[in-house]
């Protein structure tokens, strides 16, 4: 009889640490989501379970882009509503990324083939600006237009990028775009090196086709 | 004894279904985390014992995360950011030298031409250092700059912390 009470007793005792479990994997897993919609709205890359590759998701598609005025290379002010009426990429990109400069001559070829459509291309240089030393500044401005000069850009560099990255979803890694129809909503982004065909695709949507 | 020993293959059951949580808990952390730009951890060591005054070689452990790469301190193009690992001074500890590991080569998908010199997985970097007699808290830190196959991100310093006694 003593036996069999201890043994109900473990058995009970184990089917109720089964249950604790279940409900803190179930807690866990919710606060895990949680985080996840929360990250999301930031701009994140998030795993898809299907293929197990890193996915996009923007909150930034199909509101308007969010509007601002940065420096290009030669100090003259640029704005993103001097562009409205047109197709434009936004482009961020810095001097240390390699697989910007994988995707930046398809860019350019895009954009020469594109341009009498109405798109325009804004490259926006992620790189650190040391604000604090003139010097240094004119160092980190020099080694931006370096950069852009030898990977032949021929369409605005903007500069100081990092400005924009809470309205921008975190810009947590590069290259990211964001495709704005003529309208200025964000049509489609892009985070990390896809293709050029991709690209092209997100273009025709910002250009309306 | 039958009761006994069913018993004990259900603790046995419910011990390994606690540990298979705990174990799918961290890993979800470490995929949140790699995202969020942690791509390299120190591993060891917390400590060393040193001869003070003279200069004594350290091994320091880093790891890189699952599917991230960082240039390695000699990356062939000027552009890439080097690995470099630096003592702040006025700690009690200099670091005389550091010797780092040649890189591995890696190309991205879409450009296998170009040859990248990277680490990934494990790597050490050796810290030839001079520490003062008592005992220190070194906060090395490592710089470096992460990408994965498509996208990188920007560069980023890590505390190194350990602790170093000088006899």
């Amino acid at each position: 009889m003593k036996r069999n009470t201890l043994v109900l007793t473990v058995v009970l005792f184990i089917l109720s640490t089964f249950a604790w479990a279940g409900w803190a994997n179930y807690e866990y897993r919710k606060q895990a989501a949680d985080r996840m919609l929360a990250s999301v709205a930031q701009g994140e890359l998030v795993l898809d379970p299907a293929t197990g590759t890193p996915q996009y998701l923007s909150p930034l598609k199909g509101k308007p882009a969010p509007p601002f005025v940065l420096e290009d290379l030669n100090g003259k002010k640029v704005s993103l509503a001097s562009y409205k009426g047109k197709a434009v990429l936004i482009n961020f990109w810095a001097t240390w990324c390699a697989p910007c400069k994988i995707e930046t001559p398809w860019i350019i070829e895009l954009r020469n083939q594109y341009a009498s459509r109405g798109f325009e291309v804004l490259a926006i240089s992620a790189d650190d600006l040391n604000r604090d030393d003139p010097k240094e500044l004119a160092k980190d401005k020099l080694e931006i237009a370096q950069s852009a000069q030898k990977l032949h850009i021929n369409y605005p560099v903007l500069i100081d990028g990092g400005s924009l990255d809470k309205p921008y979803g975190g810009l947590d890694e590069l290259p990211e775009s964001f495709f704005v129809n003529r309208k200025g909503v964000v049509v489609a982004a892009q985070l990390g090196l896809t293709s050029k065909d991709d690209i092209e695709s997100n273009i025709k949507k910002a250009l309306g086709n | 004894m039958h009761a006994r020993s069913v018993g004990i293959r259900i603790a046995a059951v419910v011990g390994f279904g606690l540990a298979a949580l705990v174990l799918h808990a961290q890993a979800d952390d470490a995929s949140r985390s790699i995202l969020k730009g942690a791509a390299v951890e120190y591993l060891f060591p917390e400590q060393v014992t040193v001869a003070a005054g003279k200069a004594s070689d350290v091994t320091l452990h880093f790891r890189v995360a699952a599917g991230y790469h960082i240039n390695s301190h000699t990356p062939r193009e000027e552009f890439l950011i080097p690995t470099t690992f630096s003592i702040p001074d006025g700690t009690g500890v200099r670091l005389d030298k550091a010797v780092y590991p040649a890189g591995t080569d890696f190309t991205l998908p879409l450009d296998p031409t170009d040859k990248l010199s990277v680490y990934n997985n494990e790597f050490t970097i050796q810290a030839r250092i001079v520490a003062e007699a008592g005992n220190h808290l070194v906060e090395g830190k490592l710089r470096f700059q992460a990408c994965d196959k498509s996208a990188c991100l920007p560069p980023r310093t890590i505390p190194v912390a350990f602790n170093v006694v000088g006899k």
